[in-house]
């Protein structure tokens, strides 16, 4: 559960190891229909939770990173058999005062880019569009992107804590974190705070060269990770 | 109502006027100091013969010191008792419950005896994403049904449960109730949002630009409001249209270019600095406005204020380039300047050219000291007013204006005690 998913060298890796994969495109991301029917969190967990129960899935493992890994943990809290094991990369969802999660939205959509990956082309599948693409599909790829932007910011304004380390002792699924080291938006060293809060911790992992969404800046070595934790 | 001493190396040394503005910049003594000009100025307008005097509501912000926009239009209520008082507006969504709106607006036009409108604009992303903490993909459902929410309470004579999205009020009753029945006339401010001039086209409601930039830059937005007016099947009656424009007049058009220089670089060189990345929260636009590439009146002011930053930086931070001058915001229309009669022509062309029958006259901008204020506004009042007003009053009825109580009926100034 990515949160945008599409072709990624990082889906792609996972594939290899001869895997199904089934990556959603979550209310309002890309593909998918817009999220204006969900007001709140609870909204977005029993989404989460219909998802699983439609595509005939529960009881996987998952791999979920972003808001995509807060949604999979919230919906583990109250329903644990909805996955096996998890891998999670930087999820959203613990605030340290003394060390704030960036507002990854008070900045233009350059720094945001920036603020996404270490390497701007990890990101090109969701920023650039090709240049023979026609304007009206250029259009319509900006809105697109718009709507992807919005579902993440409706998912985690305007501070991403929920409440959800008061839930985190029901998530009794065996959970592997994963970090980029140069996340510009969680701050690294949040993932000893997950490890520290989780029952079940099966590993952790600094990734270096990584940003926030370490999958895309380094995709075959998060797939690599997900492989160990997972077989 | 703009902070008149933010200090002139403000646009180098800080990222932006809004949001995240230094707090140690604010002298409580200026602020005192400010507020009560600022009453004195309104009221003078008043006195001077406007038809009514505005006020507006911006939060963590430089440029205008007025979170409670209901509080000022209180101070002014029972000072002003020749003039209607528009509040432009109450940022709706801010509200929880809205019905606090309701609440206030009808007391204000209870003192007043019905001489108030009731803006509502949706609030800027700085106001509403950033310093209130607003949802954005949330922010403009929320604000449709406050303002649902206020309708109903103003209008309907009972008490009614209201199980809104957002709103859950077992029990709503407005008390008290407004004077003007069955509301205040409500106007809705918009920054340039393709679905906000269908909505007030299609419930009837006065959509007023209030853009930084000019006549000349607005006329494509209104155009796109009575586009909308005409799908609609009404009649394009420009009293449903508002507009707001800078005014620098003076005795001689070469008095007006040495009066106003200042106070106008002032304001769109210091007071519209505004960092980009607060203009354009993922979730504020909807998508038909993305879609047809409407850029927003503050968006485009921080665009253009990043752009200068990113410019120094570019450069080492060396020689921070000059904003725009004061030639070009004239040339531009962003500033109406000259004397009675040149003034008078050019608020004309823009009435009529963009179809307008209600003009927000800004007399008062940037760091203007109360003399310079006074002589706008004075200016404006006696000189220019009576050269464009009633304008359209022989086509059209104004059908978005105060109907306040009889004179004889109405009690809305304080009461000197016998000696």
């Amino acid at each position: 559960m990515l949160g945008n998913p599409g072709e990624h060298a990082f889906l792609n890796a996972l594939a290899n190891n001869g895997w199904r994969v089934i990556a959603p495109s979550l209310p309002g991301f890309t593909g998918s229909s817009e999220s204006n029917t969900l007001r709140n969190l609870h909204d977005w967990v029993v989404a989460a939770s219909e998802l699983v129960d439609i595509a005939g899935v529960a009881g996987v493992p998952i791999v979920a990173s972003s808001v995509g890994a807060m949604v999979a943990l919230e919906l583990a809290a109250i329903r644990p058999e909805a996955f096996d094991a998890m891998v999670l990369v930087a999820p959203f969802g613990l605030w340290d005062p003394q060390d704030p999660v960036a507002d990854p939205f008070a900045t233009t959509l350059t720094n945001q880019r920036k603020m996404l990956t270490v390497d701007p082309a990890a990101s090109a599948s969701f920023f650039d569009d090709s240049e023979d693409m026609p304007a009206d599909l250029l259009v319509e790829h900006g809105v697109d992107r718009y709507l992807t932007r919005s579902a993440s910011a409706q998912l985690i304004w305007p501070i991403p804590e929920f409440g959800i380390s008061e839930r985190l002792h029901l998530v009794k699924n065996p959970v592997t974190l994963v970090h980029g080291d140069k996340d510009a938006i969680i701050p690294p060293s949040y993932m000893e705070k997950w490890a520290q809060m989780l029952p079940n911790v099966a590993g952790t992992h600094l990734v270096e060269e990584a940003g926030h969404h370490a999958e895309f800046d380094r995709p075959e070595h998060v797939a690599a990770i997900v492989k160990s934790a997972l077989s | 109502m703009p902070y008149p001493e933010l200090p002139p190396d403000f646009p180098e040394e800080h990222r932006s006027v809004w949001v995240d503005i230094d707090p140690t910049l604010f002298d409580p003594e200026v602020g005192n100091r400010t507020y009560n000009e600022y009453l004195d100025e309104l009221e003078f307008a008043a006195g001077c013969g406007f038809d009514a005097v505005g006020v507006n509501e911006h939060h963590s912000n430089g440029y205008g010191l007025m979170p409670s926009p209901n509080i000022i239009a209180a101070a002014l209520s029972r000072n002003c008792p020749d003039t209607n008082i528009i509040v432009l507006g109450d940022s709706v969504a801010l509200y929880n419950p809205p019905l606090r709106v309701a609440e206030e607006i009808a007391m204000l036009d209870g003192i007043t005896g019905g001489r108030m409108v009731a803006g509502f604009p949706v609030g800027s992303p700085m106001d509403t994403i950033f310093a209130y903490g607003q949802n954005p993909a949330t922010l403009r459902e929320r604000y449709h049904e406050g303002v649902d929410l206020i309708r109903q309470a103003w209008t309907r004579d009972e008490v009614f449960a209201y199980n809104g999205k957002y709103n859950k009020l077992r029990y709503v009753n407005v008390w008290p109730r407004p004077v003007q029945k069955p509301h205040p006339p409500i106007w809705i401010p918009g920054g340039g949002s393709v679905d906000t001039w269908d909505w007030c086209a299609q419930e009837d409601l006065v959509y007023c630009y209030l853009s930084y930039f000019g006549y000349k830059a607005g006329l494509k937005t209104m155009q796109g409001f009575w586009k909308k007016v005409q799908e609609n099947g009404k009649e394009p009656n420009p009293f449903q249209g508002g507009f707001a424009q800078f005014i620098a007049v003076a005795d001689t058009e070469k008095e007006a270019w040495d009066l106003y220089r200042e106070p106008a670089e002032y304001f769109f060189n210091t007071c519209l600095h505004v960092y980009a990345g607060f203009a354009d929260p993922p979730g504020y636009k909807t998508p038909n406005t993305v879609r047809a590439g409407v850029e927003g009146m503050v968006e485009r002011a921080a665009r253009e204020a990043t752009a200068r930053s990113e410019s120094k930086k570019s450069r080492g931070g060396g020689g921070f380039p000059k904003g725009l001058s004061f030639e070009e915001m004239v040339e531009k229309g962003y500033v109406i300047l000259g004397d009675p009669t040149q003034v008078a022509e050019q608020v004309h062309e823009l009435a009529t050219t963009m179809h307008i029958g209600h003009l927000m006259a800004f007399c008062h901008f940037g760091n203007m000291n109360k003399e310079l204020v006074r002589y706008n506004t004075e200016m404006y009042a006696t000189q220019v007013m009576p050269e464009v007003s009633g304008l359209f009053e022989d086509e059209f009825e104004d059908l978005w204006w105060p109907q306040p109580l009889a004179e004889a009926a109405r009690r809305d100034v304080p009461e000197v005690p016998a000696s």
